[in-house]
């Protein structure tokens, strides 16, 4: 254990001196075409993909929320070079984001769900951004293809001579994974590198790291798993670790002494409309623990609003414990108390309380939900918990 | 966070192309849907833009996409296929995706042709391959579903047809590692089967009323070289081989 720690800090200390020098950003060309056959047709593939992403059904068809994911990219890198960027936001509820070679950068909800700040998305937005910048699709590309080139002649002429060359493979193979770990600390730095010349603070691109380790560790004591982190990465890890990135982004942040503010306030107000959406997708990946650190955390910035009472009430309602059950109706009235009374309020209320045994109260809150929403998918169903519809209809 | 899906299927891809020897001996290329007649001269055919893709095969056997031999050859198949619409004697008509206003759904049901295309190559063209189910019908039932002919734009037509190609040339370096693998045969008695070029391609019509897939044409190895008009010319005569309702076509 003390050997990486040491060795790991020793590595700071040298890329820190490093550091201390202010980079200047790499040259940036708006409008910038393809050159070589490789990019050409890289890019030409990546259009063609662009042009499946557009109409996917993944895809979050909202222009309010595609424009703001897209304006916190701008601040984070400037607005000359996000001119080159199309922003998709797509609806898969895990943490990522994707960039692709011709400058099409996808967001998935649950980065957005995730971020706490306008500084922490533009982290990672930047951070993708940089692949962009630096090509990193088509070196890694051109990597892939010399280790292949390489491998298949191994393999042609170990047969050929009736040489074990399994060593040999394996190690192009561990090369090419640490290929890809390299490129992405690189667009780690330099993302770090945007941050710190925006209005953002630096410091929140560790942060993201931090939280996402925090969550795994809810996760893991809720599933009864062991929690794990470490300094280096395994053979077969595409990125470096979490603990990893979080530890050489904090020292690079501190060595560039920024501040600024990370909008936390803003971010939350920007994504209020969507959010109930993003915490309901959330509430259903069966993540208790999980589900329950994050929510605390949005709490922690914005208070317990009607949503996030609401979803945490829906995510014991699921759980669905005798116990749970009055959780669940309790956060029910607690989000009813704020001011937040939806259809689907009135629905997770009324059934919390009918599974808890109590018919009649349940039904007073069932009607209503079916007087709001009388058309809804699952209205029938619902009739049954309540007598007097369930002789009407 | 960046892309990373296909890095183990492009480790493992070129192990597999030297592995296994020649593909697809003993595969059926046609489909026809069981009493499936075109009136020729009668039915009005949509047809969506063809999915072509044209690049190099590299020494290790990775795809290399080529942006103008890809253009050009979208370019000469598009011109063979307008060419060869009085063949088929039927009224074909190109349909732009991108200017209609349901391109997105479109453009879906693109994928899906394509995702139930392959799996008609999968598991009705190779016979080994066939679910317990349908070991024993030669029945052809594949179908996207029935939400076609609810679509706007293909008002007024009675079939889609979609075309789809992709050819990987191989590279001087994969032709060099083919011969080596040969030569080793030849002077070591190891010798390593090593297949160069890729050149696939399929055609299908779909039934828009039904959704069904009526008849499809499928080729892991076809010919024509479709960077030229001539080989375009040969390769669009390839995919519409047998193609219903077409004058003297086999019924």
């Amino acid at each position: 254990m003390n050997r990486p720690l040491l060795a790991a800090a020793g590595a700071l200390l040298i890329s820190t001196g490093a550091a201390a020098k202010e980079q200047p950003l790499p040259p940036f060309t708006l409008g910038y075409e393809p050159q070589t056959v490789d990019e050409r047709g890289m890019w030409s593939e990546a259009d063609e993909w662009e042009k499946s992403v557009k109409s996917s059904t993944l895809r979050v068809d909202d222009e309010g929320l595609n424009a703001y994911v897209r304006e916190v990219l701008c601040k984070t890198v400037g607005t000359d070079r996000c001119d080159g960027v199309r922003v998709y936001v797509l609806n898969i509820p895990a943490f990522n984001a994707t960039m692709s070679p011709n400058g099409m950068m996808m967001v998935w909800t649950g980065l957005l769900l995730r971020a706490r700040s306008e500084a922490e998305l533009g982290a990672v937005l930047g951070h993708e951004f940089a692949h962009f910048e630096l090509r990193h699709s088509l070196k890694g590309f051109q990597a892939r293809r010399s280790a292949s080139d390489v491998l298949a002649w191994t393999q042609v002429l170990g047969n050929a001579l009736q040489v074990d060359t399994r060593n040999s493979q394996f190690s192009l193979i561990g090369s090419l994974f640490r290929f890809n770990r390299e490129q992405e600390k690189e667009a780690d730095l330099l993302g770090l590198d945007y941050l710190a010349q925006s209005k953002y603070p630096s410091r929140s691109a560790s942060e993201v790291w931090q939280h996402l380790m925090e969550e795994a560790d809810a996760t893991a004591t809720g599933r009864k798993i062991k929690k794990r982190h470490r300094y280096r990465a395994g053979f077969f890890d595409t990125h470096p670790t979490e603990l990893d990135r979080a530890d050489y982004l904090l020292e690079q942040s501190m060595a560039k002494g920024d501040t600024g503010d990370a909008g936390a306030a803003s971010y939350y107000a920007a994504l209020s409309p969507w959010l109930p959406k993003l915490l309901e997708d959330q509430v259903r990946l069966n993540d208790f623990a999980g589900t329950e650190y994050l929510l605390n955390s949005i709490a922690a910035t914005t208070g317990w609003t009607g949503e996030l009472l609401q979803a945490r009430a829906e995510l014991f309602a699921t759980r669905g414990n005798p116990r749970d059950l009055i959780t669940a109706t309790t956060l029910y009235l607690n989000a009813i108390d704020v001011g937040h009374s939806r259809p689907a309020t009135m629905r997770g209320l009324g059934l919390s309380l009918v599974k808890s045994g109590k018919r009649s109260e349940g039904a007073e809150y069932l009607r209503k939900y079916l007087e709001a929403e009388p058309g809804a998918p699952d209205a029938s169903l619902i009739r049954m918990y309540v007598p007097d519809e369930r002789t009407a209809k | 966070m960046h892309i990373n899906f296909r890095m183990f299927a492009c480790l493992v891809a070129p192990c597999l192309l030297l592995a296994t020897a020649a593909p697809a001996i003993a595969q059926e290329k046609t489909g026809i849907k069981e009493g499936f007649v075109l009136k020729p001269g009668s039915a009005r055919i949509a047809m969506l833009e063809p999915s072509v893709r044209v690049g190099e095969q590299s020494t290790g056997g990775m795809f290399e996409p080529n942006a103008d031999w890809t253009d050009q050859a979208k370019e000469n198949i598009e011109q063979q296929l307008r060419a060869s619409q009085a063949n088929l004697g039927n009224e074909i008509v190109r349909l732009d995706i991108d200017t209609i206003p349901e391109g997105k759904e479109l453009t879906r049901y693109h994928s899906l042709f394509g995702a139930v295309a392959d799996s008609v190559i999968e598991y009705q063209f190779f016979k080994g391959n066939r679910l317990p189910s349908k070991k024993r019908s030669e029945a052809f039932e594949w179908s996207v579903g029935t939400d076609l002919r609810k679509i706007e734009a293909l008002k007024g037509y009675d079939y889609i047809l979609l075309v789809r190609t992709k050819d990987a040339y191989g590279s001087t370096g994969r032709k060099l590692l083919q011969a080596a693998g040969f030569l080793a045969a030849a002077f070591t008695g190891f010798g390593t089967v090593v297949s160069s070029g890729e050149h696939t391609g399929m055609a299908g019509l779909v039934d828009i009323e039904t959704g069904d897939l009526v008849w499809l044409n499928a080729d892991l190895a076809m010919g024509g070289d479709v960077r030229t008009a001539e080989g375009a010319e040969k390769r669009v005569g390839q995919l519409l081989e047998g193609f219903p309702g077409a004058p003297g076509a086999v019924q």
